[in-house]
């Protein structure tokens, strides 16, 4: 028998592998099992209190940050094994940060429900692993259900995914079933780390939390050589110097430790400040013996979805600054800079990975930092080419040039698996057609499902197109994106005047096509949520200089309740301090006095106008 | 002046539109809801001296003349009051010589009287029990008797094209007050699926309009309400002045020391416990003094500023001068030598001014 210590675990031993599924296919019950089974539980429980502070997370059923536990478990050939289970993001937005997770590992568990069989996710995130040379072990879950279907599933892994499936797991995560098969599956059939002992430090970090009282905990997995408390450390791609004051593991609350090894995969805490300091991806080496060269992989990320957000009241802008300031401690992927809006005032133009990381960061601030905000419609980054060569990139609307000025107007696109049954394929092509999609080609994945890959402007997707594939497939089709660069489109800016004046805002870019029915459409939503005010409201929008379209919200003229005695009095003070409360969540533009909604009117114009 | 609101919860039918507290009965408004009554006056603890009893509904005309002289003595020995107003309101379908007179022996001194409209398609569509001509026939008969009296008008029921000759008819009639209510489509009532039935804001506020042109000659003293000389409602009148009352019976407000109370809204549960509160609320004085406000913007005469201040000890500039101003400049309030008080747009946009008065 290998002699160790714990300082010196034998990385023969060491597994780090995640779990890779489709949502609801069972990943977050599957991880609560391994945890029990190998009485990791009472920590176990002690991390559920600490997620319990990340409210919306939990709400959404969607995990933002990745976690690392490790479990200990002493495998049927009586050796024991420190595992590593390392869970990753669900979300396509964040998908940078599932690779950065699944290059921490050797292995990864293929989670397939057995009622549902392969979908988009699942193929997404296991092409990603494949690439990422990722030991695969697929897991059938969910047999306990009574239309499981084992065989088809384990068809499906071969045909559609090019796994072999004959040595698929068949687990109850619910019951418990198969668990034990799950571990020794981790244990035999993933390879350990493969690490140089001796090597210069390497170390990647997949992730970084927060806490307000020890500063930026950084997520790695120590690739070559060691890390140690004390040791001067360097981030390769950022290149700053830290020192090393406590390293260690999670089981799953932290516990400190003098050295991670080779393979091993924990925390660090080095006196860093700032979220914005730390790099996913970046890699940590030993000042005194640097490695040559950092690990591949690492990826700046940038947001892609932009919005306005502006305190409801002005006097809030410093609150409002506060908070941001805050949250980015906790979450360095979203951005900010201070802006400000003719119609709005003073604010900020955020910049997100995606809608529902804008969505997150919109509820955390209103819910957390009790700000009411007025929010603009989000919306992608277009490359401007100007007539005299420069080029730019655009974040808001308003920065579009005139016509004489522009050259050329390019946007995002992005490449789109759409997996559906195959009676919903028509509905998708429609939808996707709509979108402005191009045809890619259409993969039938089985007897019973297609995968229809389109590419598709960027813009088109961040507003609806998620719940609209929802919809158009009864809850069946699932979505996986990667961009692809920009392409030129006929790009208009379509302004909207209230009383005449262009309200900044309100403005968004469409496609020339598209510009004169969403601005319609636009114009009559606005013009339902505007309510009437002591002056008639004029409703334009324009494409260009040329007015398309004019609606009015007509003057208030009345506005009286007929009777008021005895009880109705308090009643109607109330309903007039309701009334009033309501009113103050609306922005006073010029003279109009607009209702927050209206800022978002875009987004259920495009629910509408389909 | 502190008034005495009394409310009859029983209806012979259920207007579809109406979402006050009543309940149907085949016959006269109950004994042990009369006994209930007496009960709860007899215990009343508040002021003891009023000057206005108004029975309302429901349908007070469901009263017995002798039930409704037992509750007139009870509040005699419970209030001293000097030549009190008196108002019952009245269904015309109830309306005889002999009730008429058998209430004026009661004590009774005014009626109001739910005409609605005088167009029998309007009457039919607001489920009333009545026609135009007995509309018509009730009125001659309290105005034989009653020297004061009203006449309660709905606008904006269809078809709203009757509504000139309505008002054509309550000009012949020549009541000496009257009261028009725009229609309202209550939740909670059988009209609240019928809402989009409603005449749009333009359209009411025309019709409220030929009121106002119909009845030029009469005071438009208050919102919905006209009068001739000196027969404005006293007891309505408690309410926008926002004073002291005492409210009897199934589901009544009472206004007493500051605080707004509520009956219990059921009457089984009225019967168990007469007087006792399903609501009550001790309203602050900042709370009272907006109240006030905008009870009193409601009436043509509008605030006295030395009313204002010999109530609350302060004078209205003080506690209201900025928002009082912006209202006078936006076109709403303007200002008399001692009163404050709405304009004819003030009227229209009623509840902008009360908006403008709340705190959020
Ligand atoms: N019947 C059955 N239900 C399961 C099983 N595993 C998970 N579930 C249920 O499936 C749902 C989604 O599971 P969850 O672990 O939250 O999925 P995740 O989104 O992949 O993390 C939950 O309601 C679980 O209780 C299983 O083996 N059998
Ligand atoms: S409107 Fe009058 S009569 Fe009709 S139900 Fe209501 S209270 Fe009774």
């Amino acid at each position: 028998m290998e002699v160790r210590t714990e300082m010196n675990f034998p990385q023969s031993r060491i597994r780090n592998f995640c779990i890779i599924a489709h949502i609801d296919h069972g990943k977050s019950t599957l991880a609560d099992r391994l945890l029990q089974i190998t009485n990791t539980i009472e920590a176990r429980n002690m991390q559920e209190q600490t997620l319990d502070t990340m409210d919306i997370e939990r709400e959404r059923g969607i995990t933002i940050k990745s976690v690392a536990v490790r479990i200990q478990y002493t495998a049927k050939d009586g050796h024991e094994y420190r595992l590593h289970l390392i869970d990753t993001p669900g979300h396509v937005d964040f998908a940078y940060e599932v690779s950065r997770a699944m290059a921490a590992c050797e292995g990864a568990l293929l989670l397939v429900d057995a009622a549902q069989g392969v979908q988009a996710q699942t193929l997404a995130n296991a092409y990603k692993a494949i690439d990422q040379d990722l030991e695969i072990v697929p897991v059938i879950n969910k047999v306990d259900l009574p239309n499981a279907d084992i065989e088809g599933t384990q068809l499906q892994i071969e045909e559609v995914i090019g796994l072999n499936s004959e040595h698929a797991v068949l687990a109850s995560a619910k019951s418990g079933l198969g668990t034990i098969d799950v571990l020794e599956a981790v244990v035999h059939r993933m390879p350990p780390p493969h690490g140089l002992v001796d090597a210069p430090l390497r170390a990647l970090i997949f992730d970084a939390k927060y806490d307000s009282y020890r500063g930026v905990v950084v997520y790695l997995r120590v690739v070559d050589g060691h890390l140690r408390v004390g040791q001067k450390i360097k981030m390769m791609v950022m290149n700053v110097k830290y020192e090393v004051t406590e390293v260690g593991c999670f089981t799953p609350s932290m516990v400190p430790c003098k050295t991670l090894n080779t393979g091993e995969v924990g925390y660090m805490i080095c006196n860093i400040k700032t979220l914005k300091d730390t790099k996913v991806g970046d890699t940590v080496t030993d000042v005194n013996h640097p490695a040559m060269l950092p690990l591949p992989g690492y990826k700046e990320v940038k947001p892609v979805v932009f919005c306005g957000m502006y305190p409801a009241a002005n006097s809030d802008y410093n609150d409002l600054r506060d908070a941001l300031e805050k949250l980015q401690l906790n979450d360095a992927s979203f951005e900010f800079i201070a802006d400000s809006s003719d119609a709005l005032g003073l604010g900020f133009r955020l910049g997100f990975l995606g809608l529902l990381h804008l969505e997150i960061i919109q509820e955390r601030l209103e819910r957390e930092h009790n700000l009411t905000l007025v929010t603009t419609m989000p919306n992608v980054a277009y490359r401007i080419t100007y007539t005299d060569g420069r080029e730019e990139i655009i974040q808001k609307a308003s920065q579009m040039p005139p016509r004489s000025e522009l050259a050329s107007c390019e946007e995002p696109y992005i490449e789109a698996d759409i997996m559906v049954p195959n009676e919903y394929l028509s509905a998708v092509i429609d939808l996707c057609k709509k979108k402005r999609g191009i045809h890619v080609r259409v993969d039938y994945v089985d007897n019973t499902r297609c995968m229809a890959v389109y590419q598709m402007p960027l813009a088109e997707i961040v507003i609806d197109f998620y719940d609209k594939l929802k919809t158009y497939t009864r809850g069946y089709g699932s979505l996986e994106y990667r961009l692809i660069g920009y392409r030129p489109g006929d790009l208009v800016k379509l302004d909207i005047l209230l009383n005449g004046d262009a309200v900044d805002a309100l403005s968004t870019i469409v496609h020339r096509n598209n510009a004169e029915t969403v601005g319609r459409a636009l114009a009559a939503k606005l013009k339902s949520l505007i309510p009437r005010q002591q002056f008639e409201v004029a409703i334009q929008a324009a494409i260009g200089n040329k007015v398309v379209v004019r609606e009015t919200v007509k003057a208030l003229r009345k506005n009286v309740t007929a009777k008021c005695y005895g009880g109705d009095i308090t009643r109607k003070r109330k309903l007039l301090e309701k009334q009033k409360a309501g009113k103050k969540r609306m922005k006073q533009v010029g003279s109009v006095e607009v209702p927050q909604e209206a800022f978002m009117a875009m987004l259920r114009v495009n629910a509408e106008t389909e | 002046m502190f008034g005495i609101y009394v409310h009859i919860p029983y209806c012979r039918t259920l207007c579809p539109y109406c979402d006050f507290v009543k309940e149907r009965t085949g016959a006269s408004a109950p004994a042990p809801f009369v006994d209930a009554l007496l009960k709860e006056i007899d215990a009343f603890e508040g002021p003891d001296e009023a000057g206005s009893i108004f029975f309302g509904g429901g349908t007070p005309s469901l009263l017995e003349a002798g039930d409704l002289s037992r509750i007139l003595d009870a509040l005699a020995r419970r209030f001293r009051m000097a030549g009190p107003e008196i108002t019952t309101e009245c269904n015309p379908d109830d309306i005889t010589p002999d009730l008429v007179r058998a209430f004026q022996d009661c004590g009774v001194n005014r009626i109001s009287l739910g005409v609605q409209s005088l167009d029998d398609r309007v009457l039919r569509y607001l489920g009333r029990r009545h026609d135009a001509a007995s509309a018509l026939r009730a009125c001659d008969q309290v105005a034989a008797v009653f020297d004061t009296w009203n006449l309660d008008l709905i606008f904006g029921a269809p078809p709203i094209d009757a509504w000139p000759e309505t008002l054509r008819g309550v000009r012949a009639l020549d009541p000496p007050h009257v009261a028009a209510y725009g229609l309202t489509y209550e939740a909670g009532t059988p009209f609240e699926r019928k809402k989009s039935e409603a005449v749009d804001d333009d359209t009411a506020l025309r019709l409220y309009q030929d009121v106002e042109a119909a009845l030029a000659e009469y005071a438009h003293y208050e919102i919905s309400n006209f009068a001739k000389p000196g027969h404005e409602a006293k007891h309505n009148l408690v309410y926008w002045h926002n004073e002291g009352y005492a409210g009897f019976g199934t589901g009544a407000y009472s206004f007493v020391d500051g605080i707004r109370a509520r009956n219990h809204v059921k009457t089984e549960d009225y019967l168990r416990a007469p007087g006792a509160k399903c609501e009550s609320l001790a309203l602050t004085v900042e709370e009272i003094k907006v109240e006030t406000l905008i009870q009193h913007f409601r009436l043509r005469e509008g605030l006295p500023r030395a009313g204002y201040a010999a109530r609350f000890g302060v004078s209205l500039e003080a506690d209201f001068g900025p928002v009082l101003a912006a209202l006078q400049a936006r076109g709403w309030l303007e200002s008399t030598e001692t009163n404050v008080r709405p304009t004819a747009e003030g009227f229209y946009l009623n509840n902008e001014i009360g908006l403008a008065l709340v705190d959020a």
